[in-house]
């Protein structure tokens, strides 16, 4: 669907990585603003922004010329994430796409396809973890790779973990190698709005830019609760409390109003017909850039998409109160180990729950975690995703799924191995605003595709190949010279290969 | 060897016991389990269609074809399997209830030097964490001080009983010492500043021994340590109670070898994370290693090397390997642990030893971590495999005693099972 186009729309779509089907499928979710006026995009004239932004998301490496050959996994079990699973059934990625899925052995082998017997194998789509600090908290932990946090102001949204992003992390390697093909990478939550995440496709580059997901949304890290207030509480200055936390977040939305509503007044103007005494349109100094203010004016208009890390129920309903004042959406609550007690409302109101499967009583706010909250929020109709935080948890996501699952059984939750599938695919998909291109094994979506030596819902499952747009980026019989050039001989015989 | 697991004179034993005077009420019931898949010490294979007798909080019998006693409670546990508890041997459960507040956290001194805590004075047998730790089939834990060059003396709990008394199995279990980076930088600032200081530790803490009386008449020259922890280290340095090193780098695993052979030193590694580079060294020395087996990530400079395999290398070289979550809130997840080193190269048989016999043998812990005659009745019955993440824990029994597998999350699942939760006090 086209939407009507914004100003604040036009340097997304003048973005190489988006298109016009990448904002629809944000827009959706997103309450125009109510200073608003729709305008014909034709008559929009150029402005400092779109040059700007497109050129803030253009990689400098060009992009891969080369595309693999057609690749058909048959004999396996086919997990699709969309309610369907077929067994045996069949995968058959071509040009990046997935160009078919479904019963039996597929079409006929066309000529220089590869063809994977899986027999015995799980195939599903490539996982999605979308709350990762890979690459911006690389391992080692080393102060010069200390990229997460920048704890000098509690509001630096104009940041992007792009920027920090180390595309050496020797953690990324291991956690494709765990079936994960997506991460969002988020800053850390220090501050109360941390600054842009990035969705990072996860085969190698060498610069972070070039990694960013084709298409995907632009989104927001916020962070509500302990950590802001205990971080700026060591530094003696405000926030240092919730009620500092909350002042300092409905502030900074004031200013994003004002921002927008500065742009929009300037805009107009530019629209409309020369005055009387010939003065023509254009002659106004546009107002001033400004990085932090135009993203969080890009949340208002719904053009970012906003990832809250929030652990208590209270927490979170105040936060939707500030959202619903301010009239922007909340995408999901991350963390969330208290979203069991108010799923009703998530449900209601659209908002994705990104949590453990069992962490909980590392701090106060997490005290009351319960392994069931995947499960009740589903059973409520939420959309539940399992989410890592950590790149040793991140190399076993499916798990996580599994145990939630099993959790959410023994407590009379009906829940289906697909529901789980989609904890770790189709709704950390949605989460990130890909789910038109990942997330579900459908013909036309991206090829990223996991083959699994048994049912990821196994503790004994490995990924055995993983594919990202049709390409093979793992496979652990021929584990080959590690990726990251940090290990270049560090990790010493014997073989890297692990035991069998 | 099937019969080995047969208790000769069984009828005979069992009369005694059930014959036990009323004035022994507070003993727990006979239990028979019956049907299960059990696994026994050692090498043998799992018994199938297995009984586990339980009587007087120690275990009776095990064994197959078995007669069950006519008052024993009986649990049928066909297509389930019963294992030994399993037993963490690194972790806090018990001395910290909340990460992020330090007033409930006791896992360590804040100064690096302090041989003569011990962590029994900090362990809370009213802990949250007990009874979730126990619900996850885990029934006595090692409470290890989690930093300190000198950090400290673990205790060994089973997780049960109303008090300290009654919890703590052995007070004063190992000492433990940390020669990690963070430990590097909490002391001299150096790697060999720290070996130093360990060394001296340890020889003035042998000194000591030798010396008491002079000591004590102020006869001998200055000595590194307070009368308090060097009076805690002489069992060290006699050899008598385990020092647990916890090192990361290969090469201070050999600098810990190397020590623990120059002052004979009973010597257990943990953390280990480069352990599987020197295996066949610390195989000949028959040193128990503790390691979690899903820490896998060079995360800091002294674990460049760690590898996802280390348990299944270090297992094949013949180490003596224990498994452990080395963790407070979530110890209840070693069965995980245990479960991941299968998938990443170890024997599944194995691996559940490494959660029961390994950690027991490793710190001479009689009656634990084994279903056999005589030992203490710690037995868990899964939905199925123990060590898969589709199976939970049916029953837990610690001292021969079921537990209760309530919990603090179970009644949060309880009161916000149905929406909207209105506060009228009746969940």
């Amino acid at each position: 669907m086209r939407v009507p186009m914004r100003w604040f729309s036009l340097f997304l779509l003048a973005g190489t990585w988006t298109s016009v089907g990448s904002v629809a499928c944000v827009r959706p979710v997103t309450a125009p603003p109510p200073t608003h006026t729709d305008v014909p995009a034709s008559s929009v004239p150029a402005d400092p922004f779109a040059s700007g932004e497109a050129r803030a998301r253009t990689p400098i490496e060009a992009p891969p010329s080369v595309h693999g050959p057609a690749v058909l996994v048959q004999h396996a079990t086919v997990m699709t994430a969309t309610g369907k699973r077929y067994s045996p059934g069949f995968v058959l990625m071509e040009n990046e796409r997935i160009a078919a899925v479904g019963e039996g052995d597929g079409p006929a082998v066309k000529e220089g396809t590869v063809v994977v017997d899986a027999h015995g194998r799980f195939v599903t789509p490539g996982l999605i973890d979308p709350h990762s600090h890979m690459g911006v908290y690389p391992v080692p932990n080393t102060d010069g790779h200390n990229d997460g946090n920048e704890l000098t102001d509690p509001v630096t949204a104009g940041l992007r973990a792009e920027h920090s992003f180390w595309p050496q992390d020797p953690s990324l390697e291991r956690a494709v190698a765990g079936g994960v093909t997506t991460l969002g990478v988020l800053p850390g939550s220090g501050n109360l709005i941390g600054g842009r995440g990035v969705v990072m496709h996860l085969a190698p580059h060498l610069g972070a830019r070039a990694m960013r997901f084709p298409g995907a949304p632009e989104i927001l890290k916020m962070a509500c609760g302990e950590n802001p207030k205990r971080v700026y509480r060591e530094l003696k200055r405000a926030p240092t409390t919730r009620m500092g936390n909350l002042r300092a977040v409905r502030e900074a939305f004031l200013r994003a109003q004002k921002y927008a509503r500065d742009w929009d007044d300037w805009t107009r103007k530019q629209r409309q017909p020369p005055e009387a005494d010939g003065k023509k349109k254009g002659e106004d100094k546009p107002p001033d850039r400004d990085l932090a203010l135009e993203t969080l004016a890009l949340v208002l208009r719904g053009d970012i998409l906003v990832e809250w890390h929030c652990y208590q129920a209270d927490d979170m309903l105040t936060a939707l109160e500030i959202a619903d004042e301010f009239g922007f959406k909340v995408r999901a609550f991350h963390h969330a180990l208290e979203a069991y007690k108010i799923r009703d409302v998530l449900a209601h109101k659209g908002v994705a729950v990104a949590t453990w499967d069992d962490w909980w009583g590392f701090k106060m706010e997490a005290y009351d975690g319960i392994p069931e909250n995947l499960a009740l929020v589903t059973e409520a109709g939420g959309r539940a995703v399992v989410h890592s935080d950590s790149e040793l948890a991140v190399q076993i996501l499916n798990q996580a799924a599994a145990k939630a699952l099993a959790a959410g059984r023994i407590a009379g939750v009906k829940l289906d191995d697909d529901d789980a599938l989609r904890w770790l695919t189709a709704n950390p998909a949605w989460v990130l605003g890909i789910d038109d291109q990942v997330g579900t094994l459908e013909a036309g979506k991206r090829a990223d595709v996991v083959v699994w030596s048994e049912s990821p819902f196994s503790t004994y499952a490995r990924a055995e190949l993983v594919y990202i747009d049709g390409q093979k980026v793992f496979d652990r019989a021929h584990v080959g010279a590690p990726w990251s050039d940090f290990e270049l001989g560090v990790r010493a015989m014997p073989s890297r290969q692990e035991t069998k | 060897m099937r019969r080995a697991f047969r208790l000769p004179g069984l009828g005979t034993l069992l009369a005694a016991l059930l014959a036990a005077p009323a004035g022994r009420a507070e003993e727990p019931p006979a239990v028979a389990i019956v049907h299960a898949r059990v696994y026994v010490p050692g090498d043998h294979p799992p018994l199938e269609d297995g009984t586990v007798l339980l009587a007087g909080g120690k275990v009776l019998a095990v064994g197959t074809g078995l007669a069950i006693p006519a008052n024993a409670r009986t649990i049928d546990a066909r297509g389930k399997v019963v294992t030994a508890g399993f037993i963490d041997a690194g972790t806090q459960v018990g001395v910290v209830e909340i990460d992020g507040e330090r007033a409930s956290d006791d896992t360590h001194a804040h100064t690096p030097i302090t041989p003569g805590l011990r962590m029994m004075d900090a362990y809370n047998p009213r802990s949250v964490v007990v009874p979730i730790t126990r619900a996850g089939g885990v029934t006595s834990v090692v409470v290890a001080p989690s930093q300190g060059m000198l950090g400290g003396q673990s205790t060994f709990v089973d997780l049960a009983g109303d008090s300290v008394a009654e919890a703590v199995v052995k007070s004063s279990l190992a000492q433990h010492a940390h020669v990690d980076d963070r430990t590097v930088e909490s002391t001299t600032g150096t790697r060999g500043g720290l070996w130093f200081e360990l060394r001296e530790a340890l020889q003035d803490a042998r000194f000591y021994a030798a010396h008491r009386a002079a000591y004590d008449a102020n006869g001998v020259r200055q000595l590194s340590l307070h009368r308090e922890d060097l009076e805690a280290l002489v069992p060290v340095v006699r050899g008598e109670q385990p020092l647990v090193v916890w090192a990361e780098r290969a090469s201070d695993i050999e600098t810990a070898l190397r020590l623990a052979d120059e002052l004979k030193l009973k010597l257990v590694l943990a953390g280990a994370g480069e352990a599987w580079m020197v295996a066949d060294e610390i195989a000949r020395h028959k040193v128990p290693v503790i390691i979690d087996p899903l820490e896998d990530l060079p995360s800091r400079f002294d674990r460049l090397h760690a590898r996802s395999d280390n348990a299944a290398l270090l297992s094949r070289a013949g180490v003596h390997v224990v498994l452990s979550t080395f963790a407070g809130q979530q110890a209840r997840l070693l069965w995980q642990r245990a479960g991941n080193a299968v998938r990443l190269g170890m024997d599944h048989d194995e691996a559940i030893r490494a959660v029961t016999e390994a950690p027991a043998d490793a710190f001479g812990l009689k009656g634990y971590g084994r279903l056999e005659r005589g030992a203490v009745g710690n037995v868990v019955v899964w939905s199925g495999d123990p060590l898969e993440a589709s199976t939970h824990v049916e029953h837990v029994f610690i001292r021969g005693r079921e537990e209760s597998l309530e919990t603090r999350q179970t009644l949060l699942l309880q009161r916000y099972r149905t929406l909207p939760f209105v506060h009228d006090g009746s969940r």
